[in-house]
């Protein structure tokens, strides 16, 4: 094992996941007006439509396949009785499907933001970053699912990069895992780090504003004037 | 202060402390802090009281909010003092572009450095290091034709480098040096208008060029918003009602004036006349936005308007003079106005015509000044009398000028003028009465009553004003002549010969010319006529004027609350006037200034003379055979030499050298030699020979305005003679020689100029023609105060914020070039200078009384000899310390103590001015002048103004009415008696806008918190007006206004102009086009307190130059809204949007004022060039009755009398622009 080895797969990823802890705790300290998406539906709405619907519906599958491809542990399918080929079945056709969904998504965003003379010239170096290094990622990562794992390539994720995450994860870097992953996996992941560490800086944050206590919250919300630090004191009894 | 969680932290801690309160409702544990973000963008630091300078008539209190040193915006005032009960407030006043002006501060257009054109910087830099002496610098550079045009030809396109004020004062006091040395002081001009909305800024400049010497130029005429009929009726510059005074009325007509438009902060009062009962009549040819609110729409055909007001005055004199009495009436016009005064008839072929007014010296009463005396015939005394209160009575301070009904002279107590002499008359004599068709010019024959009279032995017939202009208008009295049948006849002036003139019907004009004068009787006098710029800019508009303030005098509404002319067209009131004519004029220190008349100077300097083809004949009287001269220019030449209107450039010879040149020391004997001088043809006139460059005006200061861009009438003619540069000129100069007393010279001088200096605060079209432009303090920004007539209120500018950049407030940036200037003169000038000062023969001097009978005392040619200050301009000799200008100007000079005065007459301020050395310390920093009032600041001279004037101190009021008492024996200072303690000062009115005190050097009264109305003073307290017969005047005896025509109201139609002339470089017709009258009204979304450049304001209308047109006038050439066109005549070329609407009648296209040629303009296919301005199109036109001097109220005031540059008497040619055509000029 080298020391780039050590680099790539244990400094580098841990760099770039305390820049991404800390820049968003930054960022939400200093800029709380700027924490937004940054919407451009004001100024074009046709194509966001289908880019943006297709785009985040795509990606949101994606990240599912991504927790159960490398967070949950093989030996779990294995106790419930998923076959490896049950496995690569939905792997490549449902994980491909999302894929598909996403890039086409990505792509006519991308299109629409270079395209767009209104959108382009709203659009700073940092939307430019986030799309390009996203898309980049997705392209990548969509890559390796269709022309390595469903060609038949023999490389198993869940056996070498879904135990070395876990071990990031877990404080118990095992670099090990990575040595020899085909190439793509490797620029996969890497990039994948890049894009955690830009992203506290970008538009990105927004995914952490997904407004899930709409679910259960009441609809009529009231807020005390006054001190935050009574709050508490005044609604306890 | 508790300790502040981060929001992270913050965020966190609030988990699970939701309390629920139902099932749809919950208190969330959330701060509010997210509030602050809204509450913050109207958190603001202070408020500073200020209002936007320069020339607004509104004059609105703004409050201008600041918020971490940046000027954020700004919100009206409110606080304005009552009206009193059952009348609606002033408050608040403002309008939507004085709520934008904020954006300028830090606007793109924002003059933030210190600018000068790299050609210039350039060659003066290295004459400067070559010659290491500035004035030979600028010698070297001016006087080397290939440098002086490289630079010149470089004006108006770019190339400003950034310098420093220290630098270009150097360069601007080297260029005035040179001038004042090689030529005189009066080559050097400023222009700047409108002080009384920033009366110290104006002062800044105006002191410093009055020190040394150099000539200021008028506005009020140039910018064609004086209406010359106030001076010829009243005497009086412009005095109007404030607009609360509207409310008062009872019937009102409002006349080519678009109040909702152009008055915004005061056309509520308009809406609350009407609440009130008030019927509203609109005159306007457009459906302009003041006919919405009118009762009566009379839609006139544009510039007829004068035919509709005379067949008005036919009707109320038909009504109410002849088919019945009215007391009222009658009382009114005998005493307040020249009815019942007799006039001499002359003969003429087989007919008489009206002639001089008779004089107590043509009847043999040998008193005073029996010259300037007018007589009625008493009806009591069956006998002639000379009523007090005329002229003649003025200067000879016996205290019988006043309006009283007696003739102090000859002992005659109550006089009854007879109005009319018919039942009593001598004799029925067949009159001629000049008529100008708008096609063809005639001579009326009406007979008219008179009685006989022995004048040196010889018999002549006398009649009075009255039957003179019953006869006139054509009210049939059963006498012989051309006399009409009835309403329906079409002679002139009957309702149905202005039906087939102005397209008004006949009954509408009627009926309300009835209803008009019936309410004046209802009312006792509240019948008011609002009137504007519609009617004001023609060449005629002294003549519409007349015709249509006949229905306010004839009315007796003239001189009564809610009654009366309220002229609103670009007037001003400098309110607290003594003071700031002391400070702007340095007549604290001697004088006299020297101040042009706008209108004469840029028709030379511009050379807009040589393209006039404006021949006399068009113009006179038909009673006249041949008229003085053909060329306008030739009786401006008359009107410099005789003293009537100033002249600057003065002489050909340089003003400073011509005393010493006599070899003489005793001043008499000086002046005697020049008068020989100028007799002999020695020494010339230099508006004989404007072609001469050593006449060329040299150096021009222009602060507070936008020359070039905005008042260029002819703008094109602008471009290329006075700049020197690239211009869009079509037109060719007279063939031949037109002119008489102009020398001619075929070679037509470019780019007389050799400077020009613009202080701005925003780049806009002067600035961008100008040499150096120096930044200014925006309003926001500097000390100041702000009056007007639209209001009785005063009230001050403060800096919200410290001029930013490099901006210095007008005031110190004069004062930093006077340091300068004076610093570089002691080099040069290491003695004091002899200037010779020529000035006109002035109204409310005694001067007015100089040539008597109105006639014309040329010495040119003939016997008559020239003598300054009768028939010649009065010439002064006067010390300049050329050394001590800077020390003069931060310094009051004590002049002051011993005269200050207004309107001629004159009282002491020795108290005032003491007091002044304790407001504003000492001039610490003079040498010479320590223990003397500081005028160091902005705000030491905005106190000084406050202190030494009489509507602002009571003690000067109090001094002033003893004056005018002393003057003409009435009991007076009670209008001031119960604000005699009061003296406002700079403090005060931040705190609160003050109301004036009455003064005498305003016609009205505003005792008792009375709203202001003109003469109010004449009428109910007999103070005459200053005029020939001391009232109102309906006729004008002076010969130049017998040669046109002009000696009793009458019509005359726009002048017959074509787009091009024969030699004119008429493009080849491409396509479609339309001839139009071109009209440049004013619009409303850019004047004043914003132009248009404001970007708020630029969204709201096409965002660009536009111009209206009527639907079909524009289907007829293919045009459909919003296409591009071309529009050009001989002067220039504009290229535009069209505005096409039903709303605008067939026949005129609107450019609306001030759409300059950089933001949006592409070029043009004829010129090649960007288009114009909407100044392009036009050229002024000059009118010789209005150059009338030294004859009674025909004399010169600088902005009260002289012709007035209209420029709206023009045809235009417009076609479509096809998209290809257009071409931004961009690469």
């Amino acid at each position: 094992m080298s020391s780039l080895d050590l680099f790539l797969w244990v400094i580098f990823p841990y760099i770039c996941l305390t820049v991404f802890v800390l820049g968003h705790i930054y960022r939400y300290h200093t800029d709380q007006f700027g924490w937004s998406a940054k919407s451009s539906q004001f100024l074009e709405k046709k194509k966001l439509k289908w880019g943006s619907i297709l785009f985040h519906w795509g990606i949101i599958f994606v990240f599912f396949g991504h927790v159960a491809g490398v967070l949950v542990p093989k030996i779990i399918y294995d106790k419930i009785g998923i076959t490896d080929h049950m496995y690569h079945f939905g792997a490549v056709w449902f994980g491909g499907a999302a894929g598909v969904i996403c890039v086409v998504g990505g792509a006519l965003l991308f299109m629409r933001r270079a395209s767009v003379k209104r959108i382009r010239v709203n659009s700073t170096f940092k939307d430019w970053l986030s799309l390009v290094l996203l898309g980049i990622v997705v392209i990548v990562g969509f890559t390796n699912t269709v022309g390595y794992t469903a060609s038949g390539g023999d490389f198993d994720y869940r056996t070498t990069i879904g135990p070395w995450f876990r071990g990031i994860m877990t404080f118990n870097p095992e670099p090990a895992y990575m040595i020899g992953a085909p190439i793509g996996f490797q620029a996969h992941i890497l990039l994948a780090f890049a894009l955690f560490a830009v992203w506290p800086f970008t538009r990105l944050v927004h995914v952490w504003s997904l407004p899930l206590e709409y679910l259960k919250r009441r609809y009529l919300v009231y807020r005390r004037m006054g001190p935050v630090q009574n709050v508490s004191k005044r609604i306890k009894p | 202060m508790a300790k502040k969680l981060p929001p992270f932290l913050k965020k966190l801690s609030y988990f699970g402390k939701s309390e629920n309160m139902t099932d749809h409702a919950t208190i969330a544990p959330d701060d509010r802090d997210a509030e602050k973000v809204y509450r913050r963008r109207w958190q603001h630091d202070k408020v500073v009281r200020t209002t936007h300078g320069v020339n607004c008539t509104g004059s609105c209190s703004w409050k201008v909010h600041v918020k971490d040193g940046i000027i954020t915006w700004e919100t009206q005032q409110t606080d304005y003092p009552t009206t009193g009960p059952d009348m609606p407030e002033y408050e608040p006043r403002g309008c939507p572009r004085g709520a934008t002006f904020s954006w300028y501060t830090y606007s793109p257009v924002r003059i933030r450095y210190p600018y000068v054109r790299s050609a210039l910087i350039e060659l003066w830099r290295e004459a400067f290091k070559e010659h290491k002496d500035p004035v030979n610098a600028w010698k070297s550079i001016v006087s080397n034709p290939e440098k002086a045009e490289r630079y010149k030809a470089a004006r108006g396109k770019g190339g400003f480098v950034r310098s420093s004020w220290d630098e270009l004062n150097t360069l601007i006091s080297a260029s005035l040096i040179h001038t004042i040395q090689e030529y005189g002081p009066d080559r050097i001009f400023g222009f700047s208008p409108i002080p009384a909305m920033s009366m110290v800024s104006y002062a800044g400049g105006a002191r410093f060029l009055n020190l040394i010497g150099a000539p200021l130029l008028s506005f009020y005429d140039w910018y064609a918003d004086l209406p010359p009929a106030s001076p010829q009726i009243w005497g009086e510059q412009t005095d109007v009602p404030e607009s609360s005074d509207w409310y008062n009325s009872s019937y009102l007509i409002v006349w080519g004036s678009n109040l909702p438009q152009t008055r915004t902060p005061d056309s509520h009062f308009y809406v609350e006349a009407r609440y009130r009962g008030a019927k509203v009549v609109a005159v306007s040819p457009d459906y302009a936005e003041f006919v919405k609110f009118a009762d009566k729409w009379l839609p006139v055909q544009a510039g007829m308007d004068g035919a509709i007001a005379m067949a008005m005055t036919h009707v109320i004199l038909k009504e109410f003079y002849v088919d019945q009495q009215v007391d009222y009436f009658n009382d009114y016009v005998k005493k307040y106005t020249d009815l019942p005064y007799l006039l001499l008839l002359k003969k003429n072929g087989d007919f008489y015509q009206g002639d001089k007014f008779l004089r107590a010296s043509d009847i043999g009463r040998q008193t005073e000044n029996s010259e300037w005396k007018t007589v009625v015939l008493d009806q009591s005394s069956n006998d002639f009398a000379v009523p007090n209160g005329s002229i003649g009575h003025r200067w000879e301070n016996n205290q019988s000028w006043n309006l009283h009904m007696k003739d102090t002279d000859n002992q005659l107590d109550g006089i009854e003028p007879v109005l009319t002499l018919k039942g009593m008359e001598d004799e029925v004599v067949m009159a001629g009465f000049p008529f100008f068709g708008p096609d063809k010019k005639e001579i009326l024959k009406r007979g008219v009553p008179v009685k006989k009279i022995t004048k040196d032995g010889e018999e002549m017939y006398v009649t009075t004003v009255f039957d003179m202009l019953l006869a006139n208008c054509g009210v049939n009295r059963g006498l012989a002549g051309d006399y009409p049948e009835d309403y329906d006849d079409l002679q002139p002036y009957t309702p149905a010969w202005q039906e087939s003139i102005s397209g008004v019907s006949r009954q509408d004009c009627a009926q309300i010319a009835r209803e008009f004068a019936q309410n004046a009787i209802d009312s006792k006098g509240r019948s008011m006529i609002i009137m504007g710029s519609g009617i004001n800019h023609w060449y005629h508009s002294d003549m519409i004027y007349r015709a249509i303030l006949n229905l306010v005098l004839l009315t007796g509404c003239q001189g009564v609350n809610g009654g009366g002319w309220a002229h609103y067209v670009g007037q001003e009131k400098v309110r607290p006037l003594e003071g700031w004519q002391t400070v702007a004029m340095a007549r604290d220190w001697g004088g006299p200034p020297r101040l042009q008349n706008g209108t004469s100077f840029f028709y030379f300097a511009s050379e807009q003379w040589r393209y006039d083809n404006q021949t006399s004949d068009e113009l006179i009287s038909p009673l006249v055979d041949k008229p003085t001269y053909q060329h306008p220019g030739d009786y401006n030449v008359l009107s410099a030499r005789l003293g009537w209107l100033p002249s600057y450039p003065q002489f050909n010879d340089n003003s400073i050298k011509i005393a010493e040149k006599t070899g003489k020391s005793d001043k008499d004997a000086i002046i005697k030699d020049v008068v020989q001088q100028l007799k002999e043809g020695k020494l010339k006139f230099a508006i004989e020979n404007p072609e001469d460059p050593k006449n060329f005006p040299k150096v021009l200061f222009v602060w507070r305005a936008n020359l070039i861009g905005s008042s260029a009438k002819g703008h094109e003619y602008f471009l290329k003679h006075l700049l020197g540069t690239h211009h869009g000129n079509l037109s060719e100069q007279n063939e031949e020689e037109l002119t008489k007393e102009i020398s001619w010279v075929q070679d037509v001088p470019e780019g007389k100029l050799d400077l020009m200096i613009d202080y701005d605060f925003r780049m806009c079209g002067t600035g961008l023609y100008s040499d150096i432009i120096l930044p200014s303090a925006t309003w926001y920004e500097k000390y100041d105060v702000s009056s007007t007539d639209m209001h009785p209120f005063i009230h001050p500018f403060n800096p919200a914020i410290t001029p930013p950049w490099e901006a210095k407030s007008d005031w110190d940036a004069f004062k930093n070039l006077a340091k300068t200037f004076s610093e570089m003169a002691e080099r040069y000038f290491t003695e004091p200078v002899t200037d010779l000062v020529a000035t006109p023969l002035l109204h409310d001097s005694r001067d007015e009384i100089s040539q008597s009978y109105g006639k014309i005392p040329d010495w040119k040619n003939g016997d008559i000899k020239p003598q300054p200050g009768v028939n010649l301009p009065r010439l002064h000799l006067v010390e300049r310390d050329l050394t001590k200008v800077y020390d003069k100007f931060i310094a009051l000079g004590s002049n002051v103590k011993e005269s200050i005065g207004s309107k001629g007459i004159g009282w002491e301020a020795a108290k005032e001015y003491e007091k002044l050395k304790a407001i504003n310390g000492t001039a610490s920093q003079t040498k010479d002048y320590k223990d003397l009032p500081s005028l160091y600041t902005d705000r030491n001279a905005a106190e000084t103004i406050l202190t030494l004037s009489s509507t602002t101190n009571g003690s000067l009021a109090m001094k002033a009415w003893d004056a005018l008492e002393k003057k003409t024996g009435l009991e007076l200072k009670d209008l001031a008696e119960e604000r005699a303690e009061e003296h406002m000062s700079f403090a005060e009115i931040t705190a609160q806008p003050r109301k004036v005190i009455s003064s005498p050097v305003f016609s009205g009264s505003e005792t008792g918190n009375r709203r202001y109305n003109p003469f109010t003073t004449n009428v109910e307290r007999l103070v005459p007006w200053r005029t020939l017969t001391g009232r109102q005047h309906f006729y004008m005896d002076h010969d130049l206004m017998i040669e046109f025509g002009e000696e009793l109201p009458n019509f005359k139609a726009p002048l017959h102009k074509l787009a091009f002339y024969r030699g004119d470089h008429e493009p080849a017709a491409k396509g479609n086009e339309i001839t139009l009258s071109y009209l440049t009204p004013h619009y409303k979304w850019s004047y004043h307190s914003t132009y248009g450049d404001t970007l708020p304001m630029l969204t709201l209308f096409r965002g660009g130059p536009h111009v209206w047109l009527n639907n079909e006038d524009a289907a007829s050439v293919g045009i459909e809204d919003n296409d591009w066109i071309e529009m050009y005549n001989r002067n220039g070329v504009v290229v535009a949007r069209a505005v096409v609407s039903h709303r605008m009648p067939k026949g005129i296209v609107f450019m609306y004022h001030v759409q300059e040629r950089y933001i949006n303009v592409p070029g043009s296919p004829i010129t090649k060039q960007r288009g114009g301005t909407f100044n392009s199109p036009t050229r002024i036109h000059i009118k010789p009755t209005q150059m009338i001097g030294g004859y009674a109220q025909l004399s010169y005031g600088f902005n009260y009398y002289g012709p007035t540059g209209n420029q709206r008497d023009e045809k235009v040619v417009i076609r479509k622009m096809n998209r290809d055509e257009v071409e931004w000029l961009e690469d």
